[in-house]
């Protein structure tokens, strides 16, 4: 017994030895990218070729004094970028750029300019969700300009871009312009028989004032959500903008709280703001005629946060005025991209083939084959109650007294 | 040698001066022993002699012996003048003379030697074939302290030390229990250890106590010098890095174990008493889990667990994590730990390793230097290596974290012996870890395991009850139960039948208007009629303690019975 | 052998066999052939199970002291019992195949894609061998830590996964019929018959021979309530056209689970857990092949047979494993029918056979 545990140990060890580090590589040995970004662009022949940007982090720098003296370079990315026919391609020529293995696990981001989206995205899906080394929760994003620009320049709070795009899908809940589009949602979207997939669109604005120069005006560039991009099958066929994409939300996202403005009874010009704290939306499929309907049933509750008008809370007339002028404003907001949904992009990014499955599975049979044709032809039917629960602190409006005996 | 043993061997002569001579022979060479020439007073005026080791005994005592010899009463010195003439001179003087408690009389030399050298005296008187040996033994010993290596917070303060019957008495002293048995044996032949063996008769399994000195009794050896000696001999699983006798400084965890069903093992001049049989998880328990409240005992208990998973796997973990999957590091951790191994020019195991013996170092070094010194060491090494080492960029500051959190988190383990062992199953897991990444770190875990798993200690599991899975013995094991809900004992225990009768406490019922002591007498006559003013749940409860109550003295008789059994078979011996 | 196992552990045996490749693999084809609808063929597949494990109580139960080797050589004589030795050694043998599968595509694909294949058979099968070493009850009693694992491991993938669940995914139920889904529950059949042969050698073993029906039935039900929570999630998080995608279904499915934003993988820690399930059901697999081999010679201890087993199977399980292509096919295809096939056949052919030998238990037991 003893002798033979003596051989299976010399025998794991001699294995040891000889297997050693078997796919060992340490992790300061590797380029960590923190964005990619893919563009379409035109090499000399007039091909159409895709280049890769990897927006790739120096630890030393972006985590600054952590013990170890480190090589302050300053920058805390390093930004290279690659052109090939194919993704793999280009991907294979970064790795002849970098004196390290690059590392695709940490990426937080994937930018791709709506020109390449437009050709279709299906390789990307294809790359990111194929590697095991990939996370299922990197956000996707489609970008008018350029994606190796918007992943290489340094934006917001974060010394990494990455993170601060994160950032912005993390932590914008009231006023987030953008779906959370993360590669497991698409590539579940894209392989559905009934849903479309749909991505988050970014931008970069100029809205950053120098700290040193400030009356030369906004001259950083910021990256900013900036609505939703609507894909049939694996193409790019059409853009929300960001307040329509408020209104999408409401479908595809478990929302809690946003704002809502409206203008005043008396005068036009003041407005008073709502934010809707809490907000559901059941959708309700039926069939008739050989078309399918669905109710959208939407409720609603809000509380003041900012008015201009003089709004008691005592005056329950006004109040219900305000909820039939918040309810009216939500059912325009709602028709008003389900109109561009249906009739211009004709796809179905709402999951309506989805709930119309579950409900309805028999027809659904019929249906599903071009889902997309019905779905163009169906009905709508929204209905909305809105409440506004409180005023926030406040009872009486704020008005100045001074002329209150007139 | 043989010439000393036939000299051993032989009977007294009735000339003292030739006894004297021989025993001088014997223990020539020696200046320790002290030979004490007198006269007793009757009218023969025997010569006397008398022989001790100095150091090992109470000079009162033998003081005392010696004023009884020489000087002595009418009464008493009529009796040995009658009796002088005889040949047992020896015993008159036991029966009529001597004070000491447990004057014994000696036939041979070879009885004498060795009350002399076990720290009694012995005194040989001219005209008699007899010797007579005086217990004297005394000299210095520590006394009752603390014990270092387990404190407790709230508990008591008395640890044992090396004297066996100071240690015998702190455990009988807990246990007034005409059942409990602590039988001697002598083990090494040359030191001559006494070995006490201990258990509660009825409680015990009896092959256990069997078992136990069957394999005491297979020792043989020159010498013992610490329990170690004997748990590596009478221990399952010889090869293996996990102890199977749990050893203890403390009474009560011994009393404890002894309440259980378990045997304990004195060894003489060792404060280390032996329990067995030891469980896994009896490494992984203090004392203080006993004397707190049961929540604050469980919550301690489950940060001891915690303990040992993170000094187990924690430096395993993170050198898979960085060198095998990066990608399972949270990305803002992963840019934390990469920038502070920047500048590291060694691998991950490699540091590891290294880092992981300079602890041990550090730890070998503090213990084994003079106090004072040691505290030095450890400024010195934590200055030199969590300091200076990573400013060098040698070591990466997050490797300094982990290393120091597997060292905190192995003083956390209460058995000393234990966090040794968990020291060293450690490194197999961090080199598999590293080699093999995730199927290196699983299969070297499944194999320490089965190790596990396969080892007994005294018939018992190691790892039970957790597995084998034993229902009833939950109740101690990750969550320390309440003292009035462990009813039971363990299912080791021979007799694990009803331990304790308590009920939940409660406040006295308030719309019951009997006072306290009303319903503990009623309570005490469980037959008697109860008030009409009781409700019916009252009396159901009354009528489950006296079953309770009945069950208890069918098993008390029981035990009555099984230990009148053993005092006949006892008595048949004799 | 006179070693005795507890029901509970018996229980335990049960659970780890299946376990492992009913929650990602069996899911995976399944999920091919009827989309959202792989949780209803995985309740097939056990009450099918439970009837199969019932009537293996029943056989076992007329000869309670012996095994299905003791027992059809003395029901059949020797050729005939040496013939079921044979016929159980193979299907053990096969059974190495879809295990090895499991066990070395999840780590291999999943963790260390450029590690050597034979590396994976081999401390598998090192790791199974040194294990079955001790013996039927340090086996058992790894299952029970086995089973330890796979709580924590459900535990983990439900704090993980509930966040993203979308009951929508599950309806419509039934969305292939009823016939579909019964087909398709051979997937899951062919995990179970693993376990149904492995209780016509170890059920002997088990303590209280009343409990032997509630045991096994316990057991199974256990294994389910394990087992069924994957399907439900893999439909209502990933959704069933995913998890059709992928050879690993839970892996995908671990892979997605996520603790907020901070945590965003944790399936190393999963696969930690899962390991040590899926090594003792390594463990018990070659410890059956030895058995079933050792009776085939007449040998009275099976220890011998270790080294040759452990090399016949491993050899199997890395013919097998050498691509995916390849594993799949045996997985879908072979397997299935060759396991249910044998399954059914040994136990149905025993079970009918006995009726008409009858006598021959009595002279047996006399």
């Amino acid at each position: 017994m003893i002798r033979k545990l003596y051989k299976l140990v010399i025998l794991m060890a001699i294995m040891f030895i000889l297997t050693s580090c078997v796919g060992k590589r340490e992790i300061d040995d590797l380029a960590m990218v923190m964005g990619v970004g893919l563009d379409l662009v035109e090499n000399k022949n007039g091909e159409e070729e895709v280049k890769v940007t990897a927006q790739i982090a120096r630890p030393a720098d972006a985590r600054g004094q952590t013990g170890a003296p480190s090589g302050q370079t300053g920058e805390p990315i390093w930004s290279i970028s690659a052109t090939d026919k194919s993704i793999f391609g280009a991907i294979r020529k970064l790795e002849n750029l970098s004196s390290r293995r690059i590392f695709w696990a940490h990426s937080y981001v994937i930018v791709i300019n709506e020109d390449l989206a437009k050709n279709g995205i299906k390789d990307i899906i294809d790359f990111f969700i194929r590697n095991p080394e990939l996370r299922m929760r990197t956000w996707v994003t489609v970008t008018p300009d350029d994606a190796s620009e918007l992943v290489s320049s340094l934006t917001g709070l974060e010394v990494i871009p990455g993170q601060s795009i994160e950032g912005l899908f993390k932590y914008s809940d009231i006023t987030r312009a953008a779906p959370r589009s993360q590669m497991i949602d698409l590539h579940a979207a894209y392989l559905s028989d009934a849903t479309q997939p749909y991505v988050a669109r970014l931008k970069l604005e100029t809205n950053e004032l120098s700290n040193q120069t400030p009356e030369q005006g906004e001259m950083y560039k910021n990256v900013t959500h900036a609505g939703t991009g609507v894909f049939k099958d694996d193409k790019l066929v059409g853009t929300l903008s960001a307040k329509e994409t408020r209104s999408l939300l409401l479908f595809v996202e478990n929302i809690k709280s946003g704002v809502s403005i409206i203008p005043c009874a008396e005068n036009e010009e003041d407005v008073t703001t709502f934010e809707l704290v809490h907000e559901e939306l059941k959708v309700i499929p039926d069939y008739k005629e050989g078309t399918p309907e669905f109710t959208l049933k939407v409720k609603t509750t809000g509380k003041l946060v900012e008015t201009d008008c003089a709004i008691g809370f005592d005056d329950d007339q006004k109040i219900k005025e305000l909820e039939s002028n918040i309810e009216e404003k939500f059912k325009k907001d709602i028709n008003k991209v389900l109109d561009k949904i249906q009739q211009e992009y004709g796809v179905d990014i709402l999951e309506a083939g989805n709930s119309f499955n579950n409900k309805l599975p028999s027809k659904w049979k019929e249906m599903r084959v071009n889902w997309d044709d019905h779905f163009q032809d169906a009905t709508f039917h929204v209905d909305i109650t809105a409440e506004i629960k409180s005023g926030a602190l406040l009872i009486e409006p704020t008005e100045s007294n001074k002329r209150a005996d007139e | 040698m043989s010439n000393v043993e036939q000299k051993m061997n032989q009977n007294l002569s009735r000339n003292i001066d030739t006894n004297v001579k021989v025993i001088q022979s014997l223990l020539k060479q020696n200046d320790d022993v002290v030979e004490r020439t007198f006269y007793l007073p009757n009218q023969q005026g025997n010569k006397g002699t008398l022989f001790y080791v100095e150091g090992i005994v109470d000079t009162d005592k033998i003081e005392r012996a010696l004023k009884d010899l020489m000087y002595t009463s009418s009464a008493n010195s009529n009796a040995v003048q009658t009796t002088s003439t005889e040949s047992n001179l020896a015993m008159s003087i036991q029966t009529h003379m001597s004070h000491n408690s447990s004057v014994k009389v000696a036939n041979t030399l070879q009885e004498g030697i060795n009350g002399i050298l076990l720290g009694d005296c012995f005194c040989i008187i001219d005209q008699s074939e007899q010797g007579l040996i005086f217990s004297g033994k005394g000299g210095e010993k520590r006394s009752v302290e603390e014990p270092m290596a387990e404190q407790v917070v709230r508990g008591p303060r008395d640890g044992f030390t090396e004297d066996i019957r100071t240690n015998t008495a702190l455990v009988r002293r807990r246990i007034r229990d005409v059942h409990l048995k602590v039988e001697g044996l002598e083990l090494g032949t040359k030191t001559k250890t006494t070995i006490n063996v201990s258990y509660i008769n009825g409680i015990v399994k009896e092959s256990l106590v069997e078992e136990v000195k069957q394999r005491l009794n297979k020792i043989e050896i020159d010498g013992i010098l610490e329990s170690n000696y004997i748990e590596e001999m009478i221990r399952d699983a010889p090869y293996s890095p996990f102890s199977t006798v749990l050893n203890t400084e403390r009474p009560d965890k011994v009393a404890a174990a002894l309440l259980e069903g378990r045997v304990a093992i004195f060894v003489d001049n060792t404060p280390f008493v032996l329990v067995v049989p030891a469980h896994f998880w009896d490494f992984l328990q203090a004392s203080d889990d006993y004397y707190l409240n049961f929540l604050t005992g469980t919550f301690i208990r489950w940060v001891r667990y915690i303990a040992f998973i993170i000094s187990l796997t924690i430096p395993s973990i993170y050198v898979l994590l960085t060198s095998f999957h990066q990608e399972m590091i949270p990305t803002a951790l992963a840019l934390t730990i990469a920038s502070g191994r920047e500048v590291i020019p060694f691998p991950v195991l490699f540091e590891a390793l290294v880092m992981e013996i300079i602890f041990e170092l550090m730890r070998e070094a503090g213990l084994r230097m003079p106090k004072p010194i040691g505290q030095a060491v450890s400024i010195v090494g934590s200055l030199i290596i969590g300091q200076a080492a990573v400013q060098a960029g040698i070591v990466s500051p997050f490797m300094v974290i982990i290393v120091a959190l597997t060292g905190i988190s192995s003083f956390s383990i209460p058995n000393f012996s234990a966090s040794y062992s968990i020291r060293l199953i450690r490194f197999p897991l961090l080199i598999a870890s590293g080699t093999l990444g995730l199927l290196g770190f699983i299969g070297m875990f499944f194999l320490l395991a089965i190790h596990a798993v396969s080892i007994r200690s005294f018939g018992e599991s190691y790892l039970a009850p957790a597995t084998p899975f034993k229902p009833k013995d939950q109740k101690d094991l990750l969550i320390r139960f309440p003292w009035w809900h462990m009813k039971n004992r363990p299912e080791l225990a021979a007799d694990n039948g009803i331990r304790e009768a308590n009920e939940k406490p409660a406040p006295p019922d308030k719309g019951n208007s009997e006072t306290a002591s009303n319903k503990i007498s009623d309570e005490m006559n469980s037959d008697a009629n109860t008030t009409s003013t009781a409700n019916k749940k009252d009396a159901s409860v009354q009528r489950k303690k006296s079953k309770r109550i009945k069950r208890k003295t069918v098993k008390l008789k029981d035990l009555m019975k099984d230990k009148n059994d053993e005092d006949q078979k006892s008595q048949d011996n004799e | 052998m006179k070693i005795k196992i507890t029901n509970g552990m018996y229980m335990a045996l049960i659970i780890n066999m299946v376990y492992a490749k009913s929650i990602g693999v069996t899911q995976g084809s399944i999920a091919r052939d009827v989309g959202s609808d792989m949780w209803i063929s995985t309740i097939i597949a056990t009450v099918s199970a439970m009837l199969l494990i019932l009537l293996t109580v029943m056989i076992i139960r007329r000869m309670p002291k012996a095994d299905i080797f003791d027992q059809s050589k003395a029901m059949l004589g020797p050729w005939v019992g040496k013939l079921i030795c044979l016929v159980i050694f193979i299907f053990f043998t096969l059974s190495f195949g879809p295990i090895m599968v499991t066990f070395v595509f999840h780590l291999k694909d999943f963790f260390l894609p450029e590690a050597p294949l034979f590396l994976f058979v081999f401390i598998a099968v090192l790791v199974g061998g040194f294990a079955i070493y001790f013996g039927i009850e340090v086996i058992a009693r790894m299952a029970l830590i086995g089973v330890f694992s796979i709580l924590l491991l459900n535990g983990l993938l439900i704090l993980g996964a509930l966040e993203d669940f979308d009951v929508r995914e599950l309806l419509p139920v039934f969305e292939f019929g009823i016939t579909k889904p019964v087909i398709a529950s051979r997937h899951h059949l062919a995990d179970w018959s693993i376990v149904i042969m492995m209780c016509l050698i170890i059920l002997p073993l088990v303590d209280n021979q009343k409990e032997w029906g509630r045991s096994s039935l316990v057991g199974v039900i256990f294994s389910f309530i394990f087992i069924v929570m994957w399907p439900i999630l893999e439909t209502g998080v990933l959704t069933s056209q995913v998890t059709s995608q992928y050879l690993i279904a839970c892996m995908q499915m671990a892979r997605s689970a996520h603790l907020g934003f901070f945590l965003h993988r944790y399936e190393m820690f999963m696969i930690a857990f899962f390991g040590i399930s899926i090594l003792t059901q390594i463990a018990i697999a070659l410890l059956c092949g030895s058995v079933a081999l050792s009776k085939l010679f007449g040998l009275k201890d099976f220890r011998p047979l270790i080294i040759p087993v452990s090399l016949i199977m491993g050899g199997y399980g890395y013919w097998v494993v050498q691509s995916h292509n390849h594993a799949m096919d045996i997985l879908e295809n072979s397997w299935v029918s060759l396991s249910l096939s044998i399954t059914l056949g040994v136990v149905g052919v025993v079970w009918i056979l006995g009726f008409f030998l009858k006598k021959k238990f009595k002279s047996e037991k006399g």
